[in-house]
């Protein structure tokens, strides 16, 4: 739970020298609230009406309004002090079965408040857990379902066993449509008062694609820096890629220094804590960026090692072993192209 | 940067003069009247074979001694003289020379003796005895254990002298001089601790006090068991690597594994650190890796299905499979300097900064109802572009998320002071516009300000547990 210092100080202010990130200070507390996933919204209405409702499944891509949908609802169900009757887990951070025995079991088996209806179970990224945490969970999902339901949250929900699959109701939450990410964000423009134009919110759309945390948090920053328009977004999007990321292309493929590359890839684990996923994904966009000079032919095959790192990443290998594997393949895919000057940056069609 | 200060200490602080030698007086007696004994034309026998424990002062004996008397050293390693016939060309060597009156004097040095496999090597050691009988310039062996019955016949063709083993407070006695000359700080503590774990090998301590001393600056009991805490005991774990790295066989390199007592996991941090040092080549270096990685993924299969079977496949691909991933001879054998694994180190070092790191994450993590893996990638970054580029913006959200003094700086290397400075100012001003107390009015209803929900928020997880409370 969470612990912070609410000084009488910071109480005080009215308002005006503080200020909250965005995708925290509008994002809608209740359903009727929520702008998109109009037909999950409306199914999710029957069981607040109803004060009864199955286990959830809310599958769909990041930034898609999973988490919010389900805050929302339990809003709906209890009122304003929802959060009595709610365990939230976010299983990348507590994924283990200890947690799913200790936590999760004692609060799932607790006996119900006068009045509710049953308390709620929110497991975010809940694709995030061990096999054998999920196993734990299917029995407590069955053993006290009178008592408590789960809202289970996944990005991928393959990930989830079958069992579990079996006993929730699943929402499919779909990629927000470009109208609806900038109608938001010209919502949030013209309650903060930032002059912003078209282009730069196509432009979020687009890097952001359609997840609307990221856009959020895009748009707040090119505010940050005046207003939102095309230069400030891209502007943004470069200063929060690390150069790193590019840097490690370069010296490995380009220059041949293994060495070299391996301490930037330290740093971006280090000082960054970056994970390997998150920097084999950040590697996937730069591969196919026309910026970076690759044959095409090799761009393909650094994508299927890539694909290969992940995996293993995935199944429990270590992050800088696997990638510093794949700085080597880099080393060794370059040594053609070291062998001869870089092709000239491929002219616009 | 000059020269001599990138020079690994092992060397730099090499005795130059026998005397500086720090104890093994029994030896250096013995060695000296046999040096003796050559240059007065009638040497008892011609070569000797130094033996004892690994950095006991071997290797250093016979350079000062040859620095000494300016004598040219001829050296060669085990990986040097697999074969027959690298040993006859140093044989021609030391059979030529002294008939040149302009001729330097020789020594020649065949190090690790006792690494010689009688039968992987064939022909090895008989080349050896054949170099021992001809040579017209003292021939020195070097072995850590020299009773091993194949090296019988080498044995009685040399004369034996033992390095004892040091003792802590020898090493202890080096360790001092070499801080007070590199004006490294260093507690006494620190330095019983690193000639402790050395147990006598002088080498891996000065290897250790200059890793500690030159990733940290000072030399503490803190950092020095940080840094430490992987270090083998009974056989320098450098060695062991290397010993991996230059194998031939599959079976040489897996048995080096047995010889030290880190865990499989540990080791392949260790190979991973050295490997692209001896691996030069990319076809060799992508080879080994590969090798490497799978050997990496066994591992992690075992945590996951707990099936231990699997380790020897692990020790397999990390050993043999990088061993024989090594094919370019140019690069395979070259003596090159190790390092710890700079990823300790680098955890050690910036171990604050993580920490702060992961405090940030989590405070917004909960703002924002997402993990912290999400913050870190998605977040982090791009309230690091408002912090660099609108300090007084930056001061705000510092006020309102109630990030702390080190997070700001976190989040700004540059500006951290100015948004520092705005944020005391801005704490001013509202404590002298604010009413102090009862807060909640003040904040306009219109506005949706998440302050009213974050106090909730703190209350309902109270309640929680007054509610788990009530249930038990």
């Amino acid at each position: 739970m969470r612990e912070q210092d609410y000084s009488g100080v910071l109480m005080s202010s009215r308002g005006v020298l503080t200020e909250l990130l965005w995708a925290e200070k509008y994002r809608p507390k209740s359903l009727q609230e929520m702008v998109n996933q109009e037909d999950i919204v409306k199914r999710l209405q029957v069981f607040v009406k109803e004060k009864n409702m199955p286990h959830l499944l809310f599958a769909g891509p990041p930034g898609t309004g999973k988490t919010t949908a389900a805050h929302a609802l339990a809003h709906d169900l209890y009122g304003e002090d929802y959060r009595l009757y709610m365990l939230e887990l976010n299983a990348s951070d507590e994924r283990g079965i200890d947690v799913i025995r200790t936590k999760v079991k004692e609060f799932s088996r607790s006996k119900l408040p006068v009045g509710v209806p049953f308390k709620i179970v929110l497991l975010d990224e809940a694709d995030n857990m061990t096999a054998d945490a999920q196993q734990a969970l299917r029995r407590l999902m069955e053993m006290y379902v009178d008592v408590t339901r789960f809202i289970l949250i996944a990005n991928y929900p393959s990930k989830i066993i079958e069992p579990i699959q079996s006993r929730c109701a699943v929402f499919r939450f779909t990629s927000l449509k470009r109208e609806d990410v900038v109608a938001r964000l010209k919502w949030i423009c013209s309650h903060e008062k930032v002059v912003c134009d078209d282009k730069g919110l196509d432009a979020i759309y687009e890097v952001s694609g359609g997840d609307m945390r990221r856009a959020i948090n895009i748009l707040q920053a090119s505010a940050a820096l005046g207003e939102v328009n095309l230069s400030n977004v891209y502007k943004v999007v470069g200063l929060a890629t690390p150069a790193e990321v590019r840097a490690l292309l370069k010296t490995a493929l380009f220059e041949g220094d293994f060495l070299k590359s391996r301490d930037t890839l330290r740093k971006l684990m280090v000082t960054y804590g970056l994970s390997g996923v998150d920097i084999v994904k950040q590697l996937h966009r730069e591969i196919f960026s026309s910026e970076v000079p690759i044959p095409e032919e090799i761009r393909v095959e650094i994508a299927d090692y890539l694909g290969e790192v992940q995996y293993r990443l995935v199944e429990g290998a270590d992050d800088e072993i696997q990638l510093s594997a794949l700085l080597a393949k880099l080393v060794l895919l370059g040594k053609t192209l070291r062998q001869q000057p870089p092709p000239a940056r491929p002219s616009k069609r | 940067m000059s020269l001599a200060k990138k020079l690994p200490w092992v060397f730099k602080y090499r005795p130059r003069r026998i005397d500086e030698l720090v104890n093994q007086e029994e030896a250096k007696r013995l060695f000296i009247e046999w040096l003796n004994s050559w240059f007065q034309g009638k040497p008892g026998k011609k070569a000797v074979l130094l033996y004892g424990p690994p950095g006991s002062g071997k290797n250093s004996l016979v350079e000062a001694a040859a620095k000494e008397r300016g004598l040219e050293l001829i050296e060669m390693n085990a990986s040097d003289y697999r074969r027959s016939t690298d040993i006859e060309r140093i044989a021609i060597v030391s059979s030529r020379g002294g008939s040149l009156k302009s001729d330097r004097g020789r020594i020649i040095v065949l190090d690790e003796v006792d690494g010689v496999s009688a039968t992987a090597d064939l022909g090895a050691l008989e080349s050896i005895l054949n170099l021992i009988e001809n040579t017209s310039h003292p021939v020195v062996l070097i072995a850590n254990d020299p009773w091993d019955p194949k090296l019988r016949e080498l044995r009685d063709a040399c004369m034996m002298i033992e390095f004892k083993r040091l003792t802590k407070t020898d090493v202890k006695k080096v360790l001092r001089s070499i801080c007070s000359s590199e004006r490294l700080e260093c507690e006494e503590e620190a330095l019983s601790y690193i000639a402790e774990k050395a147990e006598g090998d002088l080498r891996s301590a000065i290897n250790d006090l200059e890793a500690v001393g030159e990733g940290f600056g000072k030399v503490t009991l803190a950092t020095v068991k940080a840094l430490l805490r992987a270090r083998d005991r009974d056989l320098n774990i450098f060695d062991v690597v290397r010993k991996i790295m230059i194998s031939k066989y599959a079976w040489q390199a897996r048995e080096a594994s047995t010889q030290t007592d880190l865990a499989p996991d540990e080791l392949i941090k260790w190979v991973h650190e050295n490997l692209p040092r001896q691996a030069l080549d990319p076809d060799d270096l992508w080879r080994a890796y590969e090798a490497l990685s799978r050997a990496d993924v066994y591992l992690s299969r075992i945590i996951r299905t707990g099936n231990w079977d699997l380790l020897s496949y692990a020790v397999d691909m990390m050993t043999a499979g990088v061993a024989l991933s090594i094919k370019n001879e140019d690069y395979k054998y070259k003596w090159v300097k190790y390092s710890f694994p700079e990823t300790i180190r680098l955890m050690v070092k910036t171990r604050e900064a993580r920490q702060v790191r992961e405090d940030l994450a989590r405070l917004i993590a909960s703002h924002l109802k997402c993990s912290t893996s999400t913050v870190k990638s998605d977040v982090i970054p791009y309230l690091k572009v408002i912090f660099d580029n609108n300090p007084e913006y930056a001061a705000k959200l510092a006020l309102g998320l109630n990030l702390s003094e080190s997070m700001i700086r976190y989040l700004s290397e540059s500006k951290g002071d100015t948004i520092v400075r705005q944020v005391e100012r801005f704490r001013q001003e509202i404590r002298k516009t604010g009413t102090e107390g009862k807060p909640t009015s003040t904040i306009p209803e219109s506005r949706p300000s998440s302050k009213r929900t974050e106090k909730k928020e703190v209350k309902s997880s109270r309640g929680l547990e007054d509610f788990f409370k009530k249930q038990l």
